[in-house]
């Protein structure tokens, strides 16, 4: 990024944080938190503390950071050495990501760049060029509705195992657009907030359908059907047992036409045989499980960015979502103006912001406003000239 | 809760914190162990202390409320006297197992009642067609993850709400850990008064039937390991801190030669910034029994030597590329084909 890009960056930023720093959102036990910031310049500046809001506040002006973090963890002392810093406990926090969810749309979208050869090619990024054999290989991944949307459905899926499951209270979680590639459920406020690593990995597998055994379902190789039928699940039960006789109960399977589902499973399983049942559940919780990012979850000192304020890479808010059925990223999470800059776009997909559509675009200069012109700034797809 | 626990109920559970209070309230002084009232009680703490050892097991049986309940802490008095870091370890678990065995055949209300005074924890009965109890799931977690058998994952449980359902000897079994490092810890703080002949006779009597540690341990003993082994249990040895290095080169080793993750962990605890629970789970991790279920192999000596780990014996090290070769004969010989390689 060139330096009158960076300024003119900056600019947008410290307008919108001095135009809204009362909308900043501290996070509730703040001064236990530990913050950090990320300057334009890339540098990454960690275990600062904040005793007020308005300090916060001040601090966005005054730095104009291209992305600001708080923990998940509280502390005895934020400031100090992560070693000495005295952790307390931890939020419990998924973070769903586009980029852990395969979408058709990323073979359109998503391309790569060889940054020996130039070559370029739309999709998955190769692990080396088949033009050049070079490892060095930039990926420039795109964002569309449809990327988000499936990480909606995946947050929706999640807060079912949260409420039913965990027995967590709504008031208790809060779910927010990351303001980039997908969604951040937190759970505060809850008993939860002293598990340890292990533990967390232990809920992190549950939801996202780690580790299941046909046993725990009543299924065994020398069960007797009489067994079976007392152990199975039946589709109004809860956790993953239920869940799976669910399923079950509502697939269509060759011509059984019962209401029994343990039978109906019975049956299946019967005519499958052990593996391939085995097989056929293990897809059946691929889709009823979360895609989930296990090591955000499991890490207890993690950082994460911090609400209402922005990312560096799309100008978009982290935002929470009152409504998450409702809520559109596109227009929810739109922070910055619409005032006309010019900038120079070396390539870009169509993309819609606030319900105007933009692109797609091919080494041109062109006026945009001001969301738009940052969104692609952001994400290195232009540059003011 | 209107649970009434008689002395029978203390004998059967001595580690419970209403045990002690009623031994307490003896108000026996450790001279008096000696007198030939006590006789039947130090011989009782002696066949515990010998069960454990001999068998990992101690009886059940109760001839004797009192003798029973006295028996343990002069049990506890005898493990502490010979001051040997894994008979406390096994002692300990002996004694878990014991409590686990009585309290599978407890009623409901019996086990809530320990287990809300000992452990603080609050299992709640259920009418249910496949489980006894629930607990929170916090408390499940807690204690779930040191198990390592796939029917403890959370994902192989029925989870509604907030609570875990379980089994009664299932919820004993989640417990077993606990109650050990309650007796473990226990065992810690006892201070040791000079004891009675008596009692130091008993000591005696069964540090002779000490068993050897471990037989696949034995057959590569201590002074055949290579110098660098030798410098990490050095370091152990004398409480210093030991590089995460040097701890992934001990604990591979270690498996290596068939030491199993239990004695490896025994190994550890000396260190100033030991946790067993961590400890537990990398050892574990390196042995393939967690995570990617890769099994480490032990580093080669030029890694060892890259992480300033090599302590090379010009001689006895001469011809090895991994410290599981030391001592050992080669397995085969690289035969010279005459071909260049480039």
């Amino acid at each position: 990024m060139n330096e009158k890009t960076v300024a003119v960056l900056k600019q947008a930023f410290k307008e919108f944080y001095f135009k809204n720093a009362e909308k900043i959102i501290t996070p509730i036990r703040m001064k236990e938190r530990e913050f950090g910031y990320m300057s334009f310049d890339k540098v990454m500046v960690r275990h600062l503390s904040f005793q007020t809001e308005g300090d916060l506040r001040a601090f966005l002006i005054k730095e104009m950071p291209h992305s600001v973090y708080y923990s998940c963890a509280y502390y005895y002392e934020p400031t100090f050495a992560m070693d000495e810093k005295g952790w307390k406990g931890a939020d419990l926090i998924f973070d769903i990501d586009a980029d852990d969810i395969p979408t058709r749309c990323k073979e359109e979208h998503d391309h790569w760049i060889c940054k020996d050869c130039n070559f370029m090619d739309k999709g998955k990024r190769p692990d080396k060029c088949p033009k050049c054999e070079g490892m060095r290989i930039d990926e420039k991944n795109w964002v569309c509705p449809l990327c988000l949307k499936a990480t909606k459905d995946e947050a929706i899926k999640l807060m079912d195992f949260l409420l039913k499951d965990f027995g967590i209270t709504k008031e208790n979680i809060e779910v927010y657009f990351s303001g980039g590639r997908g969604y951040h459920v937190t759970v505060e406020r809850s008993a939860l907030e002293e598990l340890d690593q292990l533990a967390r990995s232990e809920i992190s597998d549950y939801v996202s359908g780690i580790g299941l055994n046909l046993e725990s379902l009543g299924i065994s190789k020398r069960a007797s059907y009489e067994k079976m039928q007392r152990m199975l699940p039946l589709a109004n039960d809860s956790g993953w047992r239920g869940r799976i006789a669910k399923f079950f109960s509502e697939m269509e399977f060759e011509c059984y036409n019962s209401n029994d589902v343990k039978d109906k499973m019975i049956y299946i399983y019967r005519k499958m045989k052990h593996k391939n049942f085995e097989n056929f559940v293990g897809e059946v919780i691929g889709k009823l499980s979360t895609k989930i990012d296990a090591m955000v979850t499991t890490d207890i000192h993690r950082i994460f960015r911090l609400p209402n304020t922005l990312h560096g890479s799309t100008g978009m808010l982290k935002r929470r979502c009152d409504d998450l059925l409702s809520f559109d990223p596109f227009i929810d999470a739109v922070a910055l103006g619409e005032e006309p800059m010019q900038i120079f776009v070396d390539h870009s997909p169509k993309f819609t912001l606030m319900g105007k559509i933009f692109g797609p675009y091919k080494s041109e200069r062109v006026k945009l406003p001001l969301m738009a012109a940052v969104y692609l700034i952001g994400k290195g797809l232009a540059e003011v000239d | 809760m209107g649970i009434e626990f008689g002395l029978e109920d203390l004998a059967k559970y001595p580690f419970m914190k209403e045990a002690g209070d009623y031994v307490k309230k003896l108000s026996l002084r450790v001279e008096d162990l000696g007198q030939e009232d006590y006789r039947p009680a130090v011989e009782r703490a002696k066949q515990r202390v010998m069960e454990a050892i001999q068998k990992n097991y101690i009886s059940i049986e109760i001839s004797e409320p009192i003798v029973e309940l006295l028996s343990f802490p002069l049990a506890l008095m005898l493990v502490k006297a010979m001051n040997v870091e894994y008979i406390i370890h096994r002692y300990s678990l002996a004694e878990a197992i014991r409590a686990e065995s009585l309290l599978k055949e407890e009623k409901k209300s019996i086990i809530s009642y320990i287990f809300k005074s000992t452990f603080n924890l609050e299992p709640i009965s259920v009418k249910h067609e496949l489980f006894d109890l629930k607990i929170k799931l916090i408390e499940y977690l807690k204690r779930a993850t040191h198990f390592h058998e796939p029917e403890w994952k959370l994902i192989n449980r029925v989870v509604d709400n907030g609570f875990v359902y379980l089994k009664t000897h299932e919820l004993v079994r989640l417990i077993r850990e606990e109650i050990r490092r309650t007796i473990y810890d226990r065992m810690k703080g006892v201070s040791l008064p000079s004891m009675p002949k008596n009692l130091k006779e008993a000591v005696h009597e069964i540090s002779r039937v000490l068993p050897p540690r471990s037989d696949k341990f034995q057959r590569v003993t201590p002074d055949k390991f290579p110098p660098c082994i030798i410098y990490t249990l050095d370091l152990i040895k004398k409480g210093q801190n030991l590089s995460h290095y040097g701890r992934f080169l001990l604990t591979t080793y270690l498996l290596s030669i068939g030491k199993s993750v239990d004695d490896i962990i025994d190994i550890y605890p000396r260190s100033p910034d030991f946790n067993e629970r961590m400890t537990r789970y990398q050892v574990e991790h390196i042995a393939g029994m967690r995570g990617g279920r890769r099994r480490y192999k032990v580093p080669s000596c030029r890694t060892l030597a890259t992480h300033g780990l090599c302590f090379k014996d010009k001689i006895l090290c001469a011809k090895i590329r991994s410290p599981f070769q030391f001592g050992k004969k080669p397995l085969f010989k690289k035969k010279s084909t005459g071909q260049i390689r480039e």
